[in-house]
């Protein structure tokens, strides 16, 4: 096979760090090479050099064994190089068909005078794309009408537009469903099958283990190693990755269930649309219980979260945290009551990116003795020295300390901070909503330890996640919602993971 | 191909890019630039700038002047200067506290002219003694503009109204109603404006005798700096500027944090409003004594681009209207000494709003080159 994309001796440094050191990698044409690291280990610095969004300090990038310098996305396109991003770049009030031709929108002139833009040709040219990498998309959708799946596919075929031969793919399945993601896995084996070259970054062991050639292992910067999948285990490659073994599942021992915490009883919620997002749903949960809310996203399962929150209002229903009914109540009393929540937004829900680190970590407690005294003047050193104890307790990284502001914090440290913050609140519900999207194995290992820890205290613990290997690891008991409803609620020792999948496509009809 | 960035860029960052006090050198970036504008404009007309503005600094009681009017000094003009700013004071200040918590407050002039024409009819006109009307007339101005205030909050709140809408639709009601009543109750017939308020509840003494002086002493400047460190002690330090600043930066991360942002809104404007009010009352009860049918005071509207000239701070917004009021109260004398016409002078207070309202700009600028030069 002939050699694609060579890195030599790459080197990218930032104020502070060094995200690439001295980094050499060859990717061979019509190969999906994985690139796998923990956040920060500089996957995506190394990506966004071959894509032109960086400039490496030193070292050189040959394509097609030309030494290129790529000083631009727009260069990048020029040697055939596109990049799908974790967040997608289209227009929501635009077509696909637009949306994929942007930029480079074919003219012509009406009576060889006024210009405007072929969409009519630039739908063909889609509808065959589309079809011939069956990447099945309706030209004329307009972008906020579709799915997630379906506008990452719009991203594949953007590139495809663009005659890319080396598609890079930064965290593709992060915000899919398993099903989506088994779709997605199919069609970047396509794409390989068809000659393109994919580079593949991620941090899902298994979906490496299921597409990829080859895996370039990066920690701290540094290249580990590239090693050839089939003959490498998960394990090996996740100890290679975070640089120490890694208890994949945990040992979670039995619990006794202890009083019960919270009862949803016949809930119903609609959204600020007027759309009914769930559906007379009920369960209980108790002390020392992992109950996990399993679906499809869009089922209902954050709907039911931020009605518990009170961020939405209980339709219908009611909702008893310790035996009293807390549906009327404000989101403060529910805060105070025990209720501790975190959200899936952690940027926009969870945190005020705007505020540094120290008013963060007391969010929800700022009011409280001894953060404010009875004249409502804040206590700031009082504040600070919290936010420390739980910085060093939770081991929150940023720049400067209890002043960094949010938005400068990585993905990790931000959901850290957020959880470090809830469990302080010493609620006695904890509702964890996707806790671990986009975080590496190491912060999701912290992570999962914790809520194994919180269950051991005695805490009830609502656990709702669209990863359904995080579900089966955790939870106590699995309620499956599905537009809304309940599918069944069973003892996670009950179901195997196929039938909670079944029960979350509505598969599998609950018999009454 | 390595980018360097050429000086111009280069000079730019200095003066606006990301490090410590950037905001302070944003503001000071703009002020330079608008005396810089400002110097051009002089030259076109073949004047010398640097004499302008001495003598902008000579008419505002900065610098002393070469001769002065029987009983009048720089220390005059300087007390004038102070009684013509402290309404633009309290008017930033308003502004300030709105867009700290994300409400982009414009009803400032409205305010103004409802609560200066409740003051007027309630005291101006009545003979009540000095002790009792000065101080009444400053609690019916703030009474009356944290009414609308709350009013203007309450609309966004409840029925998620655009405030900017809601206080364009307020300026011009409240323009216009109060205006029909001056014209059918309280017109004065020669200046066409509502009748003169009596000395008794004016809240700036006119020609006051001091060391053989004739002064001007605006009683409120003293409320307003302390209003000043007030407001920013509040923001700053107490429970409600926590809240205050955290729903201006992120209303959904506040109500799940439990914080009431409607309550929020509706008390930060009660707060504005206020603060408009009492621009108000120093105004047409202050350094005015009337009030002139359907206009609304351009103060109002300027106090918008002074606070952003200060950075939406209360201290900043005190440097900030006390730069801009020299301006203003200088020009006159520029006119006269230098031979200006009096609109090009005032072009030059314009050139400095100008400015002040597009730091905002300078700095998202110089942050962008300053990530082009990281990355490079």
């Amino acid at each position: 096979m002939d050699t694609l994309v060579e890195f030599r001796h790459i080197t990218k440094r930032f104020p502070g760090i060094v995200a690439n050191n001295d980094i050499s990698l060859s990717i061979q044409k019509g190969e999906i090479l994985a690139i796998l690291g923990e956040n920060g280990a500089g996957k995506s610095t190394l990506m966004s050099m071959l894509f032109g969004m960086q400039i490496p300090d030193e070292g050189d990038i040959l394509i097609r064994g030309k030494k290129e310098h790529i000083s631009s996305p727009l260069v990048a396109n020029d040697l055939n190089i596109g990049m799908v991003h974790q967040h997608f770049m289209l227009v929501e009030n635009q077509s696909i068909t637009e949306n994929i031709i942007m930029g480079i929108e074919p003219k012509k002139r009406y009576f060889g005078l006024f210009p405007y833009v072929d969409i009519q040709s630039s739908k063909e040219k889609v509808r065959e794309l589309s079809k011939q990498y069956q990447l099945e998309v309706d030209p004329e959708s307009i972008i906020e009408d579709i799915p997630v799946s379906t506008r990452q596919r719009v991203e594949i075929l953007k590139m495809l537009y663009r005659n890319a031969e080396i598609l890079i793919f930064d965290e593709p399945t992060a915000v899919l469903t398993p099903q989506e993601i088994e779709s997605l896995l199919g069609i970047i084996k396509n794409l390989r099958d068809s000659g393109k070259t994919i580079i593949l970054i991620t941090h899902k062991l298994d979906e490496i283990k299921k597409i990829a050639d080859r895996c370039a292992i990066l920690c701290k910067g540094k290249m580990v190693g590239v090693f050839d999948v089939a003959s490498t285990t998960t394990q090996e490659m996740s100890a290679l990755m975070v640089g120490r073994e890694v208890s994949l599942t945990l040992s979670s021992t039995e619990h006794k269930r202890g009083t019960e915490v919270l009862r949803v009883e016949g809930l119903s919620v609609e959204t600020n649309e007027h759309i009914r997002k769930v559906d007379k749903v009920s369960f209980t949960l108790h002390r020392g219980e992992v109950l996990s809310i399993a679906g499809v996203a869009g089922n209902g399962q954050v709907e039911i979260a931020d009605a518990i929150a009170g961020l939405l209002p209980v339709k219908e229903g009611a909702i008893f945290l310790a035996g009293k009914d807390i549906s009327g109540c404000t989101v403060r009393e529910r805060i105070e009551s025990g209720v501790a929540y975190i959200p899936e937004d952690r940027q926009s829900v969870g945190l005020i990116l705007d505020f540094p680190l120290r008013e963060n970590l007391c969010l929800k407690q700022y009011y409280q003795d001894p953060y404010s005294n009875s004249r409502g003047v804040l206590q700031k050193q009082e504040m600070e020295s919290l936010a420390k104890q739980l910085i060093s307790t939770y081991d929150i990284r940023s720049g400067s300390g209890v002043n960094t502001l949010a938005r400068s914090m990585s993905g990790g440290n931000q959901q850290k901070a957020i959880i470090a913050r809830e469990i302080n609140l010493q609620a006695d519900l904890l509702i964890f909503v996707q806790p671990t999207r986009g975080l590496d194995v190491g912060a999701i290992e912290t992570i999962h330890k914790k809520i194994d820890e919180l269950r051991a205290q005695g805490k009830a613990i609502l656990l709702i996640s669209l990863e359904l290997d995080e579900i089966m690891e955790l939870a106590d008991s699995i309620l499956v919602l599905y537009n809304g409803k309940v599918q069944t609620i069973k003892q996670a020792s009950e179901m195997t993971k196929l039938e909670v999948g079944e029960y979350m496509m509505g598969v599998h009809v609950e018999k009454a | 191909m390595l980018k360097k960035p050429n000086l111009f860029k280069r000079i730019f960052m200095i003066c606006c890019g990301p490090g410590k006090h950037q905001l302070l050198r944003v503001s000071l970036f703009c002020i330079f630039l608008s005396l810089l504008a400002g110097s051009v404009l002089l030259l076109l007309l073949g004047k010398n700038p640097f004499e302008a503005y001495r003598s902008i600094l000579q008419g505002a009681g900065i610098l002393p002047k070469t001769r002065y009017a029987g009983k009048k000094s720089q220390l005059t003009d300087f007390m004038s200067l102070l009684n013509y700013t402290t309404p633009m004071i309290f008017a930033a200040l308003s502004v300030a506290v709105a867009l700290k918590s994300g409400i982009f407050n414009i009803c400032v002039s409205g305010i103004m002219v409802f609560s200066g024409f409740i003051a007027t009819i309630l005291v101006g006109y009545s003979s009540l003694a000095p002790i009792i009307a000065k101080p009444l007339v400053v609690l019916i101005g703030v009474v009356a503009g944290g009414l609308i205030g709350v009013l203007i909050g309450y609309l966004r709140h409840r029925f998620n109204m655009n405030e900017v809408v809601v206080a364009i639709m307020l300026n011009y009601i409240i323009s216009y109603v109060v205006s029909f009543f001056i014209q059918t109750r309280f017109v004065d017939p020669i200046t066409r404006q509502s009748v003169e308020v009596g000395q008794n509840a004016r809240l700036t003494l006119f020609d006051y005798p001091i060391m053989n002086l004739k002064m001007e002493i605006n009683l409120v400047f003293p409320l307003a700096l302390i209003t000043v460190f007030l407001i920013r002690y509040f923001i700053t330090r107490t429970r409600f500027g926590f809240e205050l600043q955290a729903v201006g930066l992120n209303s959904k991360a506040s109500n799940y944090a439990g914080i009431n942002v409607g309550k929020t809104v509706i008390t930060t404007m009660l707060i504005s409003g206020s603060l408009a009010g009492l621009a108000g009352v120093s105004y047409y009860l202050g350094s005015n004594a009337s009030i002139q049918p359907r206009v609304l005071p351009a103060l109002g509207f300027d106090s918008i681009a002074v606070a952003l000239l200060g950075n939406t701070s209360a201290i900043g917004s005190f440097f900030a209207s006390l730069l801009v009021m020299i301006f203003d109260s200088g020009t006159t004398y520029m006119s006269s000494r230098m031979q200006v016409l009096r609109e090009i002078a005032a072009l030059i207070t314009s050139i400095l709003l100008l400015f002040s309202a597009i730091g905002i700009f300078f700095r998202a600028l110089a942050n962008r080159y300053a990530r082009e030069v990281e990355e490079v």
